[in-house]
């Protein structure tokens, strides 16, 4: 042996080479874990937290009962029953929409799928529950995630072009579809 | 025939032609009121002498020619075929009413494609309009003054090709309608670059995908002003991005 | 058919060669090849119009691009679907017709089975279109179909077809160019037959249905090919479903004997199996009321009772009643539990109404229980014939093969109805007919009578049958010779030249068919017309020949199949008469049992014993004679006699409300089965949705009735049933596209020839009793209406959005004479009781006569006397003189 690799060997210097990032962690004491829920992680812009349906600034739900989120979703989560607005002959919007959250698996399809941006996906996480039951949303419920989560809401469209303005305007005079 | 049997305006499915399933099915012809108003002559006087008028062989005869526009004495002109466009307006029609320069004339009605004062020597029969890229068709001269905005006359056209479309097929029904349209942007200097390409395209998916010629028709205005007076255009659009009066929108934004 | 091998033409498509016979289109050529040319505008039962331009091709030696729709395919065609040229063609015109369309696409219910959806996705078309888009104002259309013009692509197929194959002609083009739309014909909400046509050929959503409005994608529904639950003609319908409720019906181009047209009924009537009012448990009277109970609890009550009565007083103190609404298998069941669990004839269905009468004549004279000729010998036919069948109400489809027959093979219509024509809002037969005899539905024997009388006295019979039969030729022209011209003449309202001229046109036709509809069927001594009429076609020779015959047009969705089960007293299973001995032990041997031979009793005879306490128990499936026969015939006080009454029900109707138990049916959309339809063609009845509630298909009723009586008829499923029906009925049940029809039997001509005729010819060459009309007073008579059919449809809420009551309809010049206007209210009032409704007036009722449907009618029952024919037993008590008085 020569004389460097014994010197090696007697002062475990190998070993205190791969102890050195360890060494280094315990002088600098860093702490990496997040002491939740006291401290709670900064989540990224596109986190895809709970689902929530959303509004316009004048207070109607966006939401036009197309279907269109029940058929992209991959885990058949979402169930929607279409109707036409009280009071506002062939407008169309969604009359019950139900979302079972123990099956939703979170990928956003629906977010995607969905034509007037009606559905958005908040930061919440803290969701967990003693009954299951508690996890099949209602429309209600995720209307008012979409309040607490989405202050600023997108401007209700005034069509100007004199040729589709009365589109502002629902068509009150026609009779409510049959029952 | 289809009004005339009590149906709406719309063109028939030709084959069968009216020739052998015309109105109430039966064998008809239909022709114009000129031609018939030849008949007596011809009847009276004999083919031969009809015949030796005009520039034989194909473009025989008398034809009257509805002249209008800026001259002197707009009005109707029976002449014989053959005689120069030149002849027609300067002489017959009096000339150029303020004595302005030619700038262009139509040589047949609203669906001929305009021509220049380079071919005011152009012969009046069937074969030299045709050869000079137009057509003679119902013999309607419209004639345009140095300073008529073309864009603006070829908009004009396009409306009433837009208000006359009777609306059964959908390449001129839709088309003319988006034309209009693009047309109007462009005179209110609303414009962009790419809407010349548009209109090309238009008129090109246009031109012989209709059920008649109306479809054709209606876009020879556009191509030929724009084949001829292309930089009108451009001027216009030029103007209407410097003024910057389009607030264009990109799509896909989120609020 | 006339050419067998029509001329051929070979022509190539993308490289692929084909044969066409010729005249077809290439667009159908491509189609036979495989390739799908796209399109908007053509429709296969529509003449080409080609105003989409979509099906542009390549055709070689053409300059430009030919439309497919429009061209004809010739011998050595090339023709080219998939170059670059076509494509940027189909590419663009995709461009153009997106350029107005809004982007409704998350909105429209066409969304997903959208052509223009299609077709872009195809395609990837793109729009630069950056202009705005055309509108038009949203208006209100009507109750059921709803437009949204800013959708459509102006393809025309709405007003095609509302025009060509319906001939309503209520739909029109409105506008020129870009502003074109479609709208109703006349500045009035849309009001029409409602067959839905212009829902289903709509490719896009500019017309769509208001009754499913909003309330599935197409994604999600379930489907199930069934038969039409309605009238006779049997439509094959496609019923949608999602979770178990009923969302749509559809038809499929050419599918069944429909060739996938349909009527309000079938279209929009489907909302009655799932009316709320659904009986969905079983009831047992206690105490004076009808309380739920469980399966076991009825049916040990009905089996106990049962068996005492059978005790006390035997089999013969039964009866039975079933609707023909029931499927092949349940009136087969019914018949066989009648007959061997119960041991008693006395069993009836609702053919008795009226379809007994066309049945026996057929039978009586040419040996046949079906027709003879089937839809597609009606649409070549060269002559028809319709006598009292209000067509385009009743029958609508067999309606749209006579229209077809007319409109495009210029066949001769002769109609003798109780119509006038006019134009109105609902297609009315009497427009498209050549010669046209209006009468009131009494006298359509005396109509018939003149008919004969023009060929004996017109010398259209026949030659060889004068000399195959000439003592029947000789006593029916004596016969003829007794009456007067001038009697009928005044009978019937219309002279002698009218009936000369239908004589002459009747003899001249080569393909001859005779339609009588339930207007005349179900009218007094409809049963001697019926034989009058077989007597015209033999004496005209047109009995015999290919392609002519007589049709009687049958009434509800199974009545056909009602008689060919053998659910009538005196019929069994395959018609043969309970009194042939040889038919009898066929069954038996069939059944391993012996039948009772006691003749049994029918409708009228059974309520008669009921009345006098004979009968003691009836077993009623699927009618209400409580609300279908006059009180007059004493049918409540009879049943409410009874020591039971079980019936099975789909709703609680007048009768289930006197039962002593009453189940729970499910409806002809929650089982199986097959119906068959008018022209006996018989067709596959497939469950939509699951029985509603407790109920249970009246054939598992049946049997478990049997089997609590003790002589259990068990069954896994309703096809072992029709394989039993296949063993005990020779030759039966051909499933398949189109029947065999049987052909006349020559022996039974012979027999009838020979000696039939002699037994009633007196009473039938005898005109009927004149109506004598005095002021102030109508001939009120009971009619069907195209919405409704029986008092099913009345529980549809699509239908009753378009009829919800039952008006008293008018000829203008009566109501004006009267002082009446439409809308107002009147008093109907004879010796027999008074009825109240609202007037209104219709151009196509004749003078004389008003129309009450009679859907609604149960209360204006008590205004007709109930006449029982002598040789079928028919009742019939359609007809009545009234007073009319406006009131209040």
């Amino acid at each position: 042996m020569t004389f460097t690799a014994w010197l090696k060997t007697i002062t475990f210097y190998d070993i205190f080479v791969g102890m050195k990032v360890t060494m280094k962690h315990m002088v600098h004491y860093r702490p990496v874990t997040l002491q939740y829920p006291h401290e709670k992680r900064t989540l990224p812009d596109n986190y895809r937290g709970m689902l929530a349906l959303l509004r316009y600034d004048d207070g109607t739900e966006k939401c036009v009962g197309c279907d269109l989120c029940e058929a992209a979703c991959p885990s058949r989560v979402i169930r929607v029953v279409s109707a036409e607005v009280p009071g506002e002959p062939t407008k169309r919007y969604s009359k019950e929409y139900y979302m079972d959250m123990t099956r939703c698996l979170f990928c956003g399809l629906c977010v995607d799928a969905c034509p007037v941006d009606a559905l958005g996906m908040t930061r919440e996480f803290e969701w967990s529950v003693y009954d299951k039951r508690q996890l099949h949303l209602n429309k209600e419920q995720l209307l008012a995630i979409g309040d607490r989560s989405f202050p600023v809401r997108e401007k209700q469209l005034e069509l100007q072009h004199p040729n589709v303005a009365f589109f502002n305007v629902a068509f009150k005079h026609l009779p409510q579809k049959p029952g | 025939m289809e009004s005339l049997e009590g149906k709406r305006g719309l063109p028939r499915i030709k084959p069968p032609f009216p020739a052998t399933h015309g109105l109430y099915n039966k064998p008809t012809v239909v022709n114009n009121i000129e031609t018939l108003a030849n008949l007596p002559y011809i009847v009276g006087r004999g083919p031969e002498w009809f015949a030796s008028i005009g520039s034989p062989p194909k473009s025989t005869g008398t034809r009257v020619f509805c002249v209008s526009g800026h001259v002197k004495q707009p009005g109707n002109y029976e002449v014989p075929m053959g005689v120069t466009f030149r002849e027609l307006i300067y002489e017959h029609a009096g000339g150029m009413r303020s004595d302005k320069p030619l700038k262009a004339f139509i040589p047949g009605g609203a669906s001929a494609p305009f021509l220049t004062p380079s071919h005011l020597d152009v012969k009046l029969d069937f074969e030299s309009v045709a050869a000079a890229g137009s057509m003679l068709g119902s013999g309607g001269v419209t004639v345009m003054e140095e300073g008529t905005d073309m864009v603006w006359a070829a908009l004009r056209l396009m409306e009433f090709f837009y208000h006359e479309s009777c609306g059964k097929c959908s390449p001129c029904r839709e088309g003319s309608s988006w034309l209009v349209q693009t047309m109007r942007r462009i005179v209110a200097k609303r414009g962009q670059m790419q809407d010349l390409e548009t209109l090309v395209d238009l008129c090109k998916n246009i031109e012989g995908r209709t059920v008649c010629a109306f479809g054709d028709a209606s876009v020879a205005p556009i191509m030929s002003t724009l084949k001829h007076w292309r930089p009108e255009y451009v001027t216009l659009i030029q103007e209407a991005e410097s003024a910057n009066l389009i607030k264009l929108e990109p799509a896909g934004v989120r609020h | 058919m006339d050419n067998i091998t029509a001329e051929h033409v070979r022509l190539t498509i993308d490289g692929i060669s084909i044969s066409v016979p010729k005249g077809t289109l290439v667009i159908e050529a491509a189609r036979r090849v495989g390739v799908m040319i796209p399109h908007f505008c053509y429709h296969p039962k529509l003449k080409p119009d080609a105003n989409c331009r979509m099906c542009l091709v390549e055709v070689e030696r053409m300059p430009k691009l030919q439309t497919s729709c429009s061209t004809v395919a010739t011998e050595g065609m090339t023709v080219r679907t998939a170059t670059t040229v076509v494509h940027n063609a189909h590419k663009s015109v995709l461009e153009f017709i997106l350029a107005n369309h809004p982007l409704d696409c998350p909105v429209c219910d066409q969304g997903g089975k959208c052509d223009l959806q299609d077709f872009s996705h195809q395609y990837t078309a793109t729009s630069r279109f950056a202009e705005t888009k055309r509108i038009f104002q949203k208006e209100y259309f009507s109750p059921l179909i709803e437009t949204q013009m800013n959708r459509c692509v102006q393809c025309l197929r709405c007003v095609r077809y509302c025009d060509e194959v319906m001939d309503v002609k209520a739909l029109a083009p409105i506008g020129r160019g870009t502003m074109t739309e479609i709208k109703s014909f006349g500045a009035h909400p849309l009001d029409c037959e409602f067959c839905g046509g212009c829902v289903q050929i709509c490719p896009v959503g500019a017309i769509t249905s208001r009754l499913s409005m909003y309330e599935y994608r197409p994604w999600m529904l379930k489907r199930a090919d069934t038969v039409c639950m309605f009238c006779g003609d049997g439509c094959q319908i496609t019923v949608q479903t999602k979770d178990q409720e009923l969302i749509e019906v559809n038809s499929a181009q050419g599918a069944g004997r429909n060739s996938g047209d349909l009527c309000a009924r079938g279209f929009f009537g489907f909302r009655a199996a799932s009316h709320p009012d659904r009986l969905t448990h079983p009831l047992i009277r206690r105490n004076g009321a009808l309380v739920e109970a469980t399966w076991e609890e009825a049916l040990e009550f009905v089996a106990e009772h049962t068996k005492r009565l059978k005790l006390s007083h035997g089999p013969q103190a039964f009866g039975g009643l079933i609707s023909g609404r029931c499927t092949n298998e349940e009136l087969y069941l019914f018949q066989k539990f009648m007959r061997l669990t119960i041991g008693t004839n006395n069993l009836d269905s609702s053919a008795r109404y009226g379809h007994i009468n066309g049945v026996q004549a057929m039978r009586s004279v040419q040996g046949t229980h079906r027709w003879t000729v089937t839809f597609e010998d009606i649409v070549q036919a060269d002559v028809l014939l319709l006598i009292g069948t209000n067509i385009t109400e009743a029958n609508p489809i067999t309606g749209l093969k006579v229209k077809e027959a007319v409109k495009k093979h210029e066949a001769t219509l002769l109609t003798i109805e109780a119509i006038q024509p006019a134009i109105g809002t609902i297609s009315n037969i009497s427009n498209l007919s050549k010669q046209h005899v209006c009468v009131a539905p009494s006298q359509f024997g005396a109509a018939v009578l003149g008919l004969l009388k023009a060929v004996v006295e017109g010398n259209h019979i026949d030659s060889t049958l004068r000399q195959q039969a000439p003592d029947y030729v000789s006593a029916v022209s004596q016969a003829i010779q007794q009456l007067d011209w001038e009697d009928l003449a005044v009978s019937t309202g219309v002279s002698s030249e009218s009936f000369v001229q239908m004589a002459a046109s009747l003899a001249g036709g080569r393909r001859v068919v005779a339609l009588a509809g339930q207007t005349l069927l179900r009218s007094q001594g409809a049963y001697g017309v019926c034989l009058n009429l077989l007597d015209l076609l033999l004496l005209t020779g047109k009995l015999t020949a290919q392609g002519c015959g007589f049709a009687p047009l049958a009434e509800e969705n199974n009545d056909q199949g009602a008689v060919e089960m053998g659910a009538v007293s005196a019929l069994l299973p395959g018609v043969l008469d309970l009194t042939d001995r040889d038919a009898r032990d066929q069954i038996t041997r069939a059944w391993k049992e012996d039948l009772p031979v006691a003749t049994g009793a029918t409708l009228i005879e059974m309520i008669g014993l009921a009345q006098t306490g004979i009968i003691k128990g009836l077993f009623i499936v699927g009618e209400n004679p409580v609300g279908s026969l006059p009180p007059q015939t004493g049918v409540k006080e009879a049943l409410s006699k009874l020591d039971l009454l079980v019936c099975q029900e789909l709703f609680l109707t007048e009768t289930a409300a006197l039962a002593h138990v009453v189940l729970p049916a499910a409806s002809a959309m929650e089982k199986a089965g097959t119906f068959t339809n008018t022209e006996g063609h018989v067709q596959a009845v497939r469950p939509a949705i699951d029985p509603v509630g407790d109920s249970r298909p009246d054939w598992e009723i049946l049997s478990a009735f049997s089997v609590f009586l003790g002589a259990p008829l068990e069954y896994g499923d309703a096809k072992e049933i029709l394989k039993e029906i296949r063993a005990v009925i020779p030759g039966y049940g051909s499933l398949g596209p189109s029947p065999i029809p049987p052909a006349v039997d020559p022996a039974a001509v012979d027999r009838y020839m020979n000696e039939g005729y002699r037994r009633d010819l007196a009473t039938r060459y005898t005109l009927p009793a004149r109506d004598v009309r005095q002021d102030g007073t109508v001939q009120l008579g009971l009619t069907q209406s195209l919405f409704h059919s029986g008092k099913l449809s009345t529980y549809s809420t699509g239908l009753l959005q378009i009829e919800p009551s039952g008006l008293l309809q008018m000829n203008p010049v009566d109501a004006a004479r009267l002082g009446l206007d439409a809308g107002d209210r009147v008093r109907l009032s004879n010796g027999q009781g008074k009825f109240t409704t609202t007037v209104k007036v219709l151009d196509r009722v004749p003078e004389g006569l008003a129309w009450l449907p009679d859907h609604f009618a149960q209360d204006a029952l008590r205004l007709f006397d109930c006449v029982v024919d002598p040789d079928t037993k028919v009742p019939s008590y359609r007809t009545a003189s009234v007073s009319v008085v406006k009131t209040a």
